[in-house]
């Protein structure tokens, strides 16, 4: 429950801002923003645009729930269940991010309106698809005016995909040191030679980089010189082109084949997958977070139930897999995120607070931290203490999967180190874990070393 | 005399000065300028693409009810 307030990434925009209210979101339309939300509904753009699932659709409120005076209309928007960010998103859901906004913004202008920004935190993922939430953003289209916010797309979306298609996956993460986009002077030395082969890249990252530069230190008289309708079109066409012709090759990482690669035996696995389930349906939560959830496996085992389910792994192949898995089966629950438990998503932006940190985004009803902790203790040399410590501050309830150093898995990560662990064992487990849990169960896996837990913060 | 030339490049100033609207965003001169080039330019590329495709349906449908003839004869 938070207190009332501005939510603190909601600042930029004079039009409006989010603000909560007795626990609930809000978002207060300025009068400045009148006539534009005005032609926004009359125009019928809304409703094409929410019905269509493009926009967030929300209902008018009181009026007297405003927080200042400068209020033109209250609106509630619908609720997103969880707020993630374009580095926490894989290749493919940045690219469905990037199509989305191109697509309202074809839809605005044929409607007679136009995007004030393009920004990649515009989107969000409800349902399992990107959809738009700044309803605020769409501006009155004048033939004629260029559109305002062409460099915020190319550093959003054309400069992060044209660096994890050519360059490396992983290149999405430079969203957490760089709050607006990819500047295109960085993109355009990053990425290789070839690209300036391909009209879209070399157009808008190279020659856009270039020309920022070139009339950084400039005084221009722009004149009367306009840009048509259809050349506005042509301009947003080749965008599009440009975003679709990127591809991800090389999908294969260490974790994609993780299922075949572990000796996990049938009966345990099912085994496993059975308690999964009965702990799931047995308690009921609303949310559950899976982490180290590689391609969503056991994610599915609580999604199938209808319950939402955020799907973390740290490896962008895997949530892929995940997330182009969700498109193929229409699935509804299942939201597959990355994640980097050891270095989990800081808070950024002004006041470190535009961002949310990933603990500040729970805690989840339910965490699932299966075939984990041994990375974590092991790998990462995490003491037992801190790995409850940190689980308790992201879960109410936690089912965990206890491996220990007999199993095989185990023994491979302690094959080419020297084995530092001496508190690494079952004993110790429980002992640090019972500072911040009851433990409600405890099961050992069929044909397996393994122990699954239900734990209950305390 | 230097007084003048002060106002003179006030002036000048002034009135080469562009008069961006008032936007949201700082859209940035390079990025400005580029649009209008580029926008020429996909502009043509675009109107091309659309004829081409109003051609392309033209045909189709020709060739659609042709077949539709040829089957009914």
């Amino acid at each position: 429950m938070k207190t009332d307030c501005i939510i603190h990434s909601s600042f930029r925009d004079p039009s409006g801002f989010l603000f909560y209210k007795n626990g609930q979101i809000f978002r207060q339309v300025n009068t400045s923003y009148k006539d534009n939300y005005d032609l926004l509904i009359n125009s019928g753009l809304y409703k094409s645009l929410s019905d269509s699932k493009l926009l967030i659709p929300h209902q008018e409120a009181d009026i007297n729930l405003a927080i200042t005076d400068s209020a033109y209309k209250v609106l509630k928007p619908e609720l997103i269940q969880f707020i993630s960010y374009p580095y926490e998103w894989c290749f493919s859901q940045l690219k469905d991010a990037a199509l989305t906004t191109l697509e309202i913004q074809k839809q605005a202008i044929e409607h007679g309106m136009i995007l004030k920004d393009s920004t990649a935190y515009n989107i969000q993922f409800v349902n399992g698809r990107p959809i738009f939430i700044d309803t605020l953003s769409f501006e009155k289209y004048n033939e004629g005016e260029p559109w305002v916010a062409y460099r915020q797309f190319c550093q959003h979306f054309l400069a992060p995909l044209s660096l994890m298609s050519y360059k490396s996956i992983s290149m999405n993460q430079l969203f957490k040191i760089y709050i607006d986009g990819i500047p295109l002077d960085l993109a355009s030395a990053l990425l290789p030679l070839r690209t300036r082969l391909r009209i879209p890249l070399l157009s808008h990252i190279h020659l856009h980089a270039k020309s920022q530069q070139y009339f950084s230190d400039k005084v221009v008289n722009h004149g009367n010189r306009k840009i048509n309708r259809l050349s506005l079109l042509g301009l947003i066409d080749n965008l599009e082109t440009g975003i679709r012709k990127l591809k991800w090759k090389g999908m294969n990482t260490e974790w994609a084949d993780y299922y075949d690669d572990t000796n996990y035996s049938s009966a345990s696995f099912n085994h496993k997958k059975e308690i999964v389930s009965e702990l799931i349906s047995k308690n009921k939560p609303a949310v559950i977070w899976d982490l180290g959830a590689n391609i969503g496996t056991f994610s599915r085992i609580s999604s199938s139930k209808g319950i939402r389910t955020m799907s973390f792994d740290i490896d962008p192949a895997c949530v892929e897999n995940n997330y182009l898995e969700c498109i193929r089966n229409n699935e509804i629950n299942l939201l597959p995120l990355l994640l980097d438990l050891t270095n989990p998503s800081p808070g950024i932006g002004w006041d470190h607070s535009e961002r949310m940190s990933f603990v500040e985004r729970g805690p989840a009803d339910m965490v699932i931290a299966l075939a984990l902790i041994h990375h974590l203790a092991i790998s990462n040399n995490v003491p037992l203490d801190k790995i409850a410590d940190f689980f308790s501050k992201i879960s109410k309830m936690l089912i965990i999967e206890f491996v220990p150093k007999s199993d095989s898995q185990v023994m491979r990560l302690l094959s080419s180190r020297k084995d530092i662990f001496p508190d690494y064992t079952q004993s110790h487990f429980e002992h640090h874990f019972k500072s911040y849990f009851n433990i409600l169960t405890s099961t050992n896996i069929n044909d397996s070393e393994r122990t699954l837990y239900l734990m209950q913060k305390k | 005399m230097k007084y003048n030339i002060i106002i003179l490049q006030l002036l000048i100033t002034a009135i080469v000065f562009p008069s961006i609207a008032h936007a949201y965003l700082d859209a940035g001169t390079g990025s400005y300028i580029l649009q209008l080039i580029l926008a020429a330019f996909f502009g043509g590329l675009f109107a091309i693409k659309l004829f081409w495709n109003k051609i392309k349906n033209l045909f189709k449908n020709l060739f659609k009810s042709k077949k539709d003839n040829n089957i009914e004869n």
